[in-house]
C-alpha cells in the first residue's frame, strides 16, 4: 500500500466531520494472556492485537465485518485518530456511515496482524524473558497464525458470525483462510487483488526487499535498538515494493518525465532529478518512520509461504470446508497479483461446489487499485454485503 | 403488491420454458447471464445452484446485487475450467448468435454440462424473410433493434440451420419448443418459417 494522502483543504469542514466519515476513532488492545502456539511449533507466552471497531455489534452478534489489511497496512482502516491527522485510515473511502461497508449496519473490526509493528505483538515487541525486543527470535509467523490470533479477538468481542471478511492483497489471503479454517464463522468473503499461491515473481520481489534490509549493516542480525535499525535497507525495500504496487501507466500519468524544480535541464549528477525519484524517496521516508524492518522480513516471509494448494493438497481441497459465499475481484493492471490469479480462486471455489463470483475491474493503477475510489468497486462490495431480493411478476 | 423496497421484474416467456427443463436442486450455468434474471428465477422456482458468465462488469455487479453468483470472463475459458459433466445443465439463451465460436461453445457446454439448453431468435421467421425481400435492408424490428453499424457482429441463424448443425455434430435433440412470433404460443407447423423463437434441449 502506498502512503499517498490527499492534501488538507484549509477553511472547509473538518475532514473527520464530513458526512459518511466514521469520525474520530481510537485503537484498542486485545491481550491474550495464555501461550499461543504458532504453526511451526514455536510458542509465545501471550500476545496483544491492536484493533479498531466502527459501528455497533447487533443483538444477534452477526453483523461483524472483518477488514484484513495488506503487508504494510494496519488496524486503522477508517476515521481519524486526531483532527490534525494528515490522512484517515487506509480504507476510509470504503468504510463509513452510508459507504459501501456501511457502519450504520455493520460492526467493522480491523486488527493489526500478529507479527506486525503497529501495536500488535511482533519482532519489535519486548520479549518478557530477556527484556529486549524479540528481533529474529520471534516465531516464524504465517497467515494461518495471523488468522488464529484474530479468531481469538473475535471470540473476545463476542462475535458469533462474521457477515463478511474483506481484504486486498495479503488481506485477501487472510479473509480466504479465515473462511477455510473457521467455516462456521464466516458467511461471506471479499478477496481482492490476491492469490491462492504466492507466485515466483512476488517471492522474488519480497526477497530483494529482505536482502536490502539484511545487507544493511545496521540490521545487525535483527538485533537493533527501537530507534535505530536498517533504515537504508528498509527504505530501499519500500521503494522497490512501491513500484510493484502501481503501474507503468499510473506512474507515467502522475510523474511522466517531469523534473524537480531544483534540477537543471542538463544536470549530470546523481541527485534527485525526476519527480518520480523524489516521490519514491518521500514514500520510503514516511515508511521507515512507521514500520519495523524485522516485521517486514517476517510478514513478507509469511506471504511467500502462502500456498493453499501445497498446504491442503489442492486449492479445491483447501476450500472444501468453506461455507461462505466468496466474491473475488481482480484488477486488470495488477501485475503483482494479476487478474488470472484472482480468477483461479473463484474457479476453484466453483469446482468445489461453492458459491463464488469473479469480477474484474478495468483500472490502470496496478496492484493498489483495490484502494481506488471507484463507484464500480463500491457497487460490487455494497451489493454483495446488502443484497436486494427481486420478486417475479408471473402475469405475462 | 410487493413489499416496500422490493423490486419486481417481469418473467419472460422463455424463462418459463427454460425453467421447465431444469430439474430442482441441480447445478446450472447460464452463459451470457446478463443481470442474472434467469438464474434468480431458477433459484426461486427450482432452488438451483447457479452461476452466470458474462463479459460485462455491470452485468456481474447486477448479479451480485441480487444474490446470483457470476463469473466475469470468456465462456470458453470458463467451461474449460470444469471437469466433464460438472453442471447438470448449461443454458445459452439469446446469446448464441453473438458468439465468436458458437460451435466450440456448444460442444464445450455439452462436455462440461450433462444437458444444454440453447434458445435463439429464428432468423427464418416469415416476417424477417418478407422484410429482406421487400425492403432489401438489414433487418430492424423489436428484436433486431440496431443498425448494422452500431451492433456487435451477429451470426443470425434459423431453426433449419440449427437442426442441421446438431445433426452434423451428432448432438441429440432431447426436446424442442418453437414459439410463434408472439414468443408465447407454440408453433406446431413449419417452424423454420413460423417460429419466432426456438428452444432446444441438447445432450451428447
Amino acid at each position: 500500500m502506498t502512503d499517498d494522502a490527499p492534501p488538507p483543504s484549509p477553511g472547509t469542514t473538518p475532514r473527520h466531520l464530513a458526512p459518511g466519515d466514521v469520525g474520530l476513532v481510537q485503537p484498542h488492545d486485545f491481550v491474550h494472556p495464555q501461550p499461543f502456539a504458532f504453526k511451526n511449533g514455536q510458542v509465545l507466552p501471550g500476545f496483544t492485537l491492536r484493533y479498531e471497531t466502527y459501528g455497533e455489534l447487533n443483538a444477534t452478534r452477526d453483523n461483524a465485518v472483518l477488514i484484513c489489511h495488506a503487508l504494510s497496512g494496519d488496524h486503522h482502516c477508517a476515521g481519524w485518530h486526531s483532527p490534525d491527522d494528515h490522512k484517515p485510515g487506509w480504507w476510509n473511502n470504503l468504510i463509513g456511515p452510508g459507504k459501501a461497508v456501511d457502519t450504520r449496519r455493520f460492526y467493522v473490526i480491523s486488527a493489526n496482524v500478529l507479527g506486525g509493528c503497529q501495536g500488535s505483538t511482533g519482532p519489535s515487541s519486548t520479549n518478557p524473558a530477556t527484556g529486549r525486543p524479540y528481533g529474529i527470535s520471534f516465531p516464524f509467523v504465517t497467515i494461518l497464525d495471523m488468522v488464529r490470533a484474530q479468531k481469538l479477538l473475535l471470540d473476545h468481542l463476542g462475535v458469533s458470525e462474521v457477515h463478511a471478511a474483506i481484504g486486498g492483497s495479503m488481506g485477501g489471503m487472510t479473509a480466504l483462510l479465515f473462511a477455510i479454517e473457521f467455516p462456521q464463522l464466516i458467511r461471506r468473503v471479499v478477496a481482492m487483488a490476491t492469490t491462492a499461491r504466492e507466485s515466483a515473481q512476488a517471492i522474488a520481489f519480497n526477497e530483494v526487499g529482505r536482502q536490502a534490509i539484511m545487507q544493511d549493516p545496521a540490521w545487525h542480525q535483527g538485533d537493533y535498538p527501537r530507534d535505530g535499525g536498517p533504515r537504508v535497507g528498509l527504505a530501499i525495500a519500500r521503494m522497490m515494493a512501491h513500484i510493484t504496487y502501481v503501474s507503468d501507466a499510473s506512474m507515467d500519468r502522475k510523474f511522466g518525465r517531469r523534473k524537480k524544480e531544483s534540477a537543471a535541464a542538463d544536470s549530470y549528477t546523481f541527485d534527485t532529478q525526476f519527480e518520480v525519484e523524489g516521490y519514491l524517496r518521500h514514500q520510503a521516508q514516511s515508511f521507515i518512520n512507521r514500520f519495523d524492518a524485522n516485521s517486514y522480513l517476517y510478514i513478507t516471509r509469511a506471504l511467500d509461504q502462502f500456498d493453499l494448494a501445497q498446504a491442503y493438497g489442492s486449492v479445491e481441497k483447501a476450500v472444501a470446508p468453506v461455507q461462505a459465499e466468496t466474491l473475488c475481484i481482480g484488477f486488470t493492471s495488477d501485475w503483482l497479483f494479476p487478474p488470472e490469479q484472482n480468477r483461479r480462486i473463484a474457479l476453484a471455489l466453483l469446482r468445489a461446489g461453492k458459491r463464488a463470483s469473479y469480477a474484474e475491474l478495468a483500472t490502470d493503477l496496478g496492484h493498489d487499485s483495490f484502494l481506488l475510489e471507484s463507484e464500480e468497486l463500491y457497487g460490487l462490495v455494497r451489493g454483495f454485503l446488502e443484497r436486494e431480493s427481486v420478486a417475479f411478476d408471473f402475469a405475462i | 403488491m410487493s413489499a416496500p423496497g422490493k423490486r419486481v421484474e417481469r418473467r419472460t416467456i422463455d424463462m418459463q420454458v427454460i425453467g421447465e427443463w431444469v430439474e430442482p436442486r441441480t447445478r446450472v450455468c447460464d452463459l451470457g447471464c446478463g443481470p442474472g434474471a434467469l438464474l434468480d428465477y431458477l433459484a426461486q422456482q427450482k432452488h438451483v445452484s447457479g452461476v452466470g458468465v458474462d463479459r460485462d462488469i455491470d452485468q456481474i455487479s447486477a448479479c451480485v446485487r441480487r444474490g446470483v453468483t457470476a463469473y466475469q470472463g470468456d465462456m470458453l475459458g470458463f467451461l474449460r475450467s470444469f471437469p466433464d459433466g460438472h453442471f447438470d445443465r448449461v443454458i445459452c439463451s439469446r446469446t448464441v448468435h453473438e458468439l465468436a465460436e458458437p460451435a466450440a461453445v456448444i460442444l464445450e457446454a455439452l462436455r462440461a454440462g450433462r444437458s444444454v439448453t440453447v434458445g435463439f431468435v429464428n432468423h427464418g421467421f416469415w416476417k424477417n424473410r418478407l422484410y429482406a425481400l421487400l425492403l432489401g435492408r438489414k433487418l430492424r424490428n423489436a428484436v433486431y433493434t440496431t443498425a448494422w453499424h452500431e451492433s456487435r457482429p451477429a451470426n443470425n441463424l434459423t431453426v433449419a440451420d440449427f437442426e442441421e448443425f446438431c445433426a452434423s455434430q451428432g448432438i441429440r435433440i432431447a426436446r424442442r419448443v418453437h414459439l410463434l412470433g408472439d414468443w408465447r404460443s407454440r408453433c406446431l407447423f413449419w417452424p423454420n418459417l413460423f417460429a419466432g423463437y426456438a428452444l432446444y434441449d441438447l445432450t451428447r
